[in-house]
């Protein structure tokens, strides 16, 4: 399944049909709803939107960071605007983030504190239970606001931050809005779709986090706070991974190829065994992390890819085979999209190199670059092709995505000691 | 009696011999006349001692008198006039000019050149060591066997890159087309050289361009054996670089001693020149190309045979060691954005 993560903010038109119950709720929590928009200062005009929704007496919103995140990198070119259920707009000023789980916290001014009749939502208490019924709330562009009924599916597997799986339709456009129970306590928050009635939530616990930390430090700086959740992320990640257990399994005839056991990398593989008329036999393991970070439309980061490429000739000479061979290593690129005012070049360095155990002679290749904003991490992408048997080869790769140097070169070293011919 | 000078070689009617060639505007020699008489005329109409052709020269345009001892020449009150064109003076009516040795006039749009027959000509020019190299080259067996050669190797790199199986006639039809398509330079070279009144020696543009065409192959091959045994540390394969630079110099030099008579300065400069733009231009090709920003790593996956591995491997620890010095250098690259 290729998790797909939807952060356009148009809307597509869907009907949803509201039961009694859902139409109750909706009448009760629409004042603390908003339409949350970015608007271009030049232009005047807007250039994405989402949705929000109160969650204290003095008008703390919560939102989706990808529905500010241009504000939140580009803090001079935009401003944030509500839009209430009366009609009302006002400015927003961004208070926090938490990019590894898509939250952001905005304010909106209030006039009188003592002011009673500000309503605003309540996180739930506790986790669902698997098959509670849930409600989905969302503000369209142009719809107006809508209450979409659904279940709760317990938290999606395999990945490495949590997030509920949804079953209902979670369109587009109402990213940054509530998912409440039938008390009317905030569960999880609106965030992904995966197609066919398979949403995704952020956990309410989450946002409680994100909303303690803020009551008692708030960020001195939003770039600064998100580099320090990136590096934070990756430090979790990599301390689970380089402290998992790694299977060595084989591939292909004579190919070891480490296998690291944690639920949320999975594993996939393919071969050409099939084809007859192949002057290669190959066989492909692939690994991936389910994860990927939403910076920017342009910039994602978390992504971690492992493939291993076992490669046989049949009728050809060994010269032939390496030309062919090279063809195939020569176009490794990066795993996350990225672009000129995120990260730098690639810069790479290259040698032959066999491990300690002289099970394998490599040619490897190592690449990184670094983030522009956020100081100390960096994208690595390491490629190593066998070049000590003449009609065999394994090549082993990796891209990851936001780690720092000391995390990206125990990867490198343990992965490279893990491969080798049996 | 009055002696004559020694510098005044005459004949025995006591008057100077005088070398009329024609030349073109870019001062090649066309024709060379030789004549004794004491007057000479040039013009267009047939009872003209020298007979020009170009539409531009009057029927009868100039005479040339030997008078006093020297070379006077006549305007016939022309059409379009009578010019002396030396280099480094301004053009002036030759009316009534008094011929100097190596006078050049123009009449319509021909050149003339003057001469007289005790000119001093350039030194004997000696015979290189490369003529007996290119003698040997364009000897038909040895120009065979290179052309041959040439064709092999163009095929084996055609196998070796196909990801699909290959019959022999689907190999040999691109193998013969880049052989043709290479010495489309030689024949270039010969066709200009034809063009330009210098002989144009086909066989030994051949010989000499193939020979360095598979002297490039050699070198491509052993570049590319440098570098799969070396580590971005080592700097010999930019060395490697420079013996293509040389090859493609001796090449364009070859060519032009081949094909063109001139200075051996002037051909260092032509050949320095053809090198420069070939590998200038093709370095402005890919610079342009380069896009600002470039998401995919570039990096160098040359690798061959284990036949071709000549040296030990680094280890892990190396390895990493030199990696991480690239996150120094692109957080600085990152902080100078």
């Amino acid at each position: 399944m290729k998790f797909f993560f939807t952060l356009v903010f148009m809307v597509l038109s869907s009907s949803s049909f509201a039961t009694e119950q859902a139409e109750q709720l909706f009448n009760q929590l629409k004042p603390s709803l908003y339409q949350i928009k970015l608007i271009d200062k030049a232009s005047g005009e807007k250039s994405s939107i989402g949705s929000g929704f109160q969650i204290s007496k003095d008008g703390i919103i919560a939102t989706n960071y990808h529905v500010i995140s241009s504000y939140a990198l580009h803090p001079k070119k935009y401003r944030i605007e509500y839009l209430d259920s009366d009609g009302n707009t006002g400015l927003l000023t961004l208070q926090s983030v938490d990019v590894i789980n898509d939250l952001a916290l905005v304010k909106r001014k209030i006039d009188s504190i003592n002011n009673e009749d500000i309503h605003f939502f309540q996180l739930s208490n506790s986790a669902p239970h698997k098959g509670e019924k849930l409600f989905s709330l969302g503000n369209p562009h142009d719809l107006g606001m809508i209450v979409v009924p659904g279940t709760y599916n317990g938290l999606k597997k395999e990945s490495f931050n949590e997030r509920i799986h949804f079953t209902g339709s979670i369109n587009s456009g109402m990213s940054g809005g509530p998912v409440v129970n039938k008390q009317a306590k905030v569960v999880g928050i609106n965030v992904a779709t995966s197609g066919n009635s398979i949403g995704f939530l952020v956990p309410h616990d989450k946002l409680d986090n994100l909303y303690q930390t803020f009551l008692q430090a708030p960020p001195e700086s939003i770039e600064h706070q998100m580099t320090e959740q990136l590096t934070a992320n990756q430090n979790k990640l990599m301390s689970a991974i380089l402290n998992s257990p790694w299977q060595t399994k084989p591939l292909g005839r004579h190919g070891m190829i480490p296998i690291i056991d944690v639920p949320f990398i999975r594993c996939w593989g393919d071969s050409n065994a099939d084809k007859a008329d192949a002057l290669i036999l190959t066989a492909v393991a692939n690994c991936s992390l389910d994860e990927n970070t939403y910076l920017s439309s342009q910039f994602f980061t978390g992504a971690m890819e492992i493939e291993f490429r076992y490669m046989q000739a049949k009728n050809i000479g060994a010269n032939k085979f390496y030309h062919l061979y090279q063809q195939q290593i020569s176009h490794a690129g990066a795993g996350n999209r990225a672009g000129k005012d995120n990260v730098t070049q690639y810069q790479c360095h290259h040698d032959l190199v066999m491990p300690d155990n002289k099970m394998i002679n490599n040619k490897s290749i190592f690449c990184t670059r670094a983030y522009k904003k956020f100081p100390d991490l960096f994208d690595v992408l390491y490629l190593s092709a066998s070049i000590d048997e003449n009609k065999q080869a394994l090549v082993s790769h990796f891209t990851i995505a936001g780690i720092d140097k000391k995390n990206a070169l125990a990867f490198t070293r343990k992965f490279m000691e893990a491969v080798s011919w049996n | 009696m009055e002696l004559i000078k020694e510098e005044f070689v005459t004949t025995e009617t006591g008057i100077k011999e005088l070398v009329i060639e024609e030349i073109s505007r870019n001062h090649k020699l066309l024709h060379r006349h030789k004549l004794d008489k004491p007057s000479i005329h040039i013009g267009r109409d047939y009872h003209n001692d020298i007979i020009l052709a170009d539409p531009h020269v009057c029927p009868s345009h100039i005479s040339i008198d030997f008078i006093d001892k020297q070379w006077k020449i006549t305007d016939n009150q022309t059409v379009n006039g009578t010019f002396v064109e030396n280099l480094k003076e301004k053009k002036y009516q030759a009316n009534q000019h008094v011929v100097c040795d190596g006078d050049i006039i123009s009449l319509g749009k021909s050149q003339l050149r003057l001469l007289f027959s005790d000119h001093t000509v350039e030194p004997t020019v000696a015979f290189s060591p490369f003529e007996s190299f290119i003698n040997l080259m364009r000897h038909p067996i040895a120009l065979f066997i290179s052309i041959t050669l040439f064709t092999l190797i163009a095929g084996s790199i055609i196998y070796f890159n196909r990801p699909i199986e290959v019959n022999f006639s689907q190999l040999l039809v691109p193998a013969i087309g880049m052989t043709l398509g290479f010495a489309l330079w030689p024949a270039g070279v010969s066709l200009v050289s034809h063009l330009t009144k210098h002989d144009n020696r086909l066989m030994a543009q051949l010989a000499v361009s193939f020979a360095l065409f598979n002297l490039m192959w050699f070198s491509d091959i052993l570049e590319t054996i440098v570098t799969f045994n070396s580590s971005n540390n080592n700097i010999l394969p930019i060395f490697m670089t420079f013996i293509s630079v040389i090859l493609a110099f001796s090449l364009f030099w070859l060519n032009s001693y081949i094909g063109f008579h001139m200075s051996s300065k002037r051909r260092i400069v032509v050949s320095a020149s053809l090198t420069l733009l070939l590998f200038g231009g093709s370095y402005l090709i890919q610079y342009s190309k380069k896009p600002e920003f470039n998401p995919r790593p570039n990096y160098n996956a040359t690798i061959m045979m284990p036949s071709f591995l000549l040296t030990t491997s680094s280890n892990v620890d190396q390895f990493i060691e030199d990696s991480s010095k690239l996150f120094d250098k692109t957080s600085k690259d990152a902080q100078e954005e």
